[in-house]
């Protein structure tokens, strides 16, 4: 069973990747047989997480296979609340994961701005999703550090992040990689044969990235089916909330 | 489905059609870690997936030193010709004329490669002139490498040497390597008609690749992967998935690239 981590819904402006719509990510599914995906909204992204992140849950409260994933913003501000507001109404309204963007959205992911937010989601149980373009190494392993109880997925590594992925996946145990544009040869089964099939997460990157890409990737791959199966769905469901696996 | 997809589903090698990956290269690059770079590595990803064939150019030969780079991918080609065939590499500062000289006639090569970007040199220098000759004379493919906004191998300088040599056959590496150079890509290729479109890179997706069909033909539109630079199975599983017909994407996949490749039994 494939479950897609990395999927979003709504328009997109810098390239023609369809109108972000549910049923253009459906099709897309079952095109690549994907049974479910976690699904994020471009408004929470490229315009305002707020307006995204309520819209969201009403885009996909009729739909079972799609599951909501919040992008979160510091609370100094108070845009999306408190730490405790936001992260109850996240519970509330089903949300499975959260995602960040602390290059795109301006601010710090590992400084005190965003303590207390990462905090709340940890105690929480959700995942934090974020891609490695958002962020630096030292950034990303200092929030790991900071929040060992916060499993955080880094997406989006291409073939150019080997060596910077390596020390934090040796050094900390709640880093995985997503599987969206992990593109270096061979990298996924170095990362497994290093780190367990644990460590890695089935994402596509939809509808930015094709998923012909981690499909293919990962069912052609020099992994046992075993493995193939938990990356697949088995790491991503081990990391959601006890109430959603 | 069909067989192709079957296959990958089954997670079993496909071998309903020949692929061939017109964009390879091998052996370790500095600027990033790639694990299992070498031969042997690229051989099993090929017989994983059912790949057959591969054209490299050394990562030694583009990087860093011609001679030598040139040299191993002869070796490579040279223990596994089956599998491989070479892109003889031209670094415009490191005596292009010599390079055609000491590897020209070498059966081994099946190519020339060109990577102005990384060798800070335009790919409309007077300094490319005895690759443009040895392939008007001779027939021989050559691949650039292509990128939309690059000072050294933009579209426009495609379209430029394709006037000034419009029987040689140009892959252009990437198809322009973003949305934007897709689009300047497939219009150069429709003005040019020996330009062919090669579609390896991290931008690219199915649906890109079938506007390409759509708009010069697949038999002007070529598969690559870039690998090990980057893992073959990225660009196999767009064009896989790109909803051509099954012709057409076995002309992508590896029909066209075959045809390209025997030159030698042809002008030479």
């Amino acid at each position: 069973m494939l479950i897609d981590a990395d999927a979003m819904l709504g328009r997109y402006p810098r390239r023609d990747v369809g109108t972000g719509s549910i049923t253009e990510a459906m099709d897309r599914m079952d095109r690549f047989g994907i049974a479910e995906a976690m699904v994020s909204h471009t408004l929470s992204w490229l315009h305002d997480p707020v307006t995204g992140n309520r819209e969201l849950l009403d885009l996909v409260a009729d739909e079972p296979r799609l599951h909501p994933c919040w992008v979160m913003l510091p609370d100094t501000c108070g845009e999306t609340g408190t730490a405790a507001e936001f992260v109850a109404a996240a519970l509330d309204g089903g949300v499975r994961a959260v995602r960040a963007y602390p290059a795109d959205h301006g601010y710090d992911l590992a400084g005190p701005d965003a303590a207390a937010m990462l905090g709340a989601i940890a105690e929480a149980g959700l995942p934090l999703l974020v891609d490695a373009p958002q962020l630096g190494w030292p950034a990303l392993e200092s929030v790991a550090a900071a929040h060992p109880g916060l499993p955080v997925v880094v997406g989006g590594l291409g073939y150019r992040l080997l060596r910077q992925a390596a020390g934090v996946l040796a050094r900390t145990d709640n880093v995985y990689i997503g599987l969206a544009n992990l593109s270096s040869h061979c990298g996924l089964e170095w990362l497994v044969e290093r780190y367990g099939a644990g460590r890695v997460v089935f994402g596509t990157g939809a509808p930015l990235r094709d998923p012909a890409e981690a499909v293919t990737r990962l069912m052609w791959a020099e992994l046992d089916d075993d493995a193939v199966a938990t990356i697949g769905s088995g790491t991503l469901l081990g990391l959601l909330p006890l109430a959603a696996r | 489905m069909n067989a192709l997809t079957s296959a990958l589903w089954e997670r079993r090698p496909q071998t309903s059609v020949r692929i061939v990956d017109a964009h390879a290269h091998v052996g370790p690059y500095s600027l990033f870690f790639i694990p299992d770079a070498g031969s042997d590595g690229m051989v099993r990803v090929m017989d994983r997936c059912g790949v057959s064939h591969a054209v490299i150019s050394s990562h030694l030969a583009i990087q860093l030193d011609a001679a030598a780079g040139n040299a191993a991918t002869a070796e490579v080609v040279g223990r596994a010709p089956d599998r491989f065939t070479g892109y003889l590499t031209v670094n415009p500062w490191q005596d292009p004329a010599g390079e055609l000289e000491t590897w020209g006639s070498d059966h081994r090569f099946g190519g020339i490669k060109l990577h102005p970007d990384l060798h800070d040199y335009p790919l409309t220098g007077g300094r490319y002139a005895p690759v443009w000759e040895f392939a008007q004379r001779t027939g021989c493919p050559v691949l650039t490498h292509t990128y939309d906004g690059s000072p050294y191998n933009d579209l426009p300088m495609v379209d430029e040497v394709a006037v000034r040599y419009p029987d040689v056959v140009i892959l252009a590496g990437h198809a322009g390597a973003t949305p934007n150079g897709f689009d300047a890509a497939i219009e150069v290729a429709r003005r040019r008609s020996g330009v062919m479109l090669e579609v390896c890179g991290s931008f690219n997706s199915g649906a890109d690749i079938a506007r390409m069909v759509r708009e010069v033909g697949a038999d002007r539109v070529v598969y690559g992967s870039d690998f090990p630079f980057i893992d073959l199975r990225m660009s196999l599983g767009r064009v896989i998935f790109s909803g051509l017909t099954e012709e057409d994407r076995a002309a992508v996949l590896g029909g066209t690239m075959t045809r390209l490749l025997q030159w030698r039994s042809g002008r030479e």
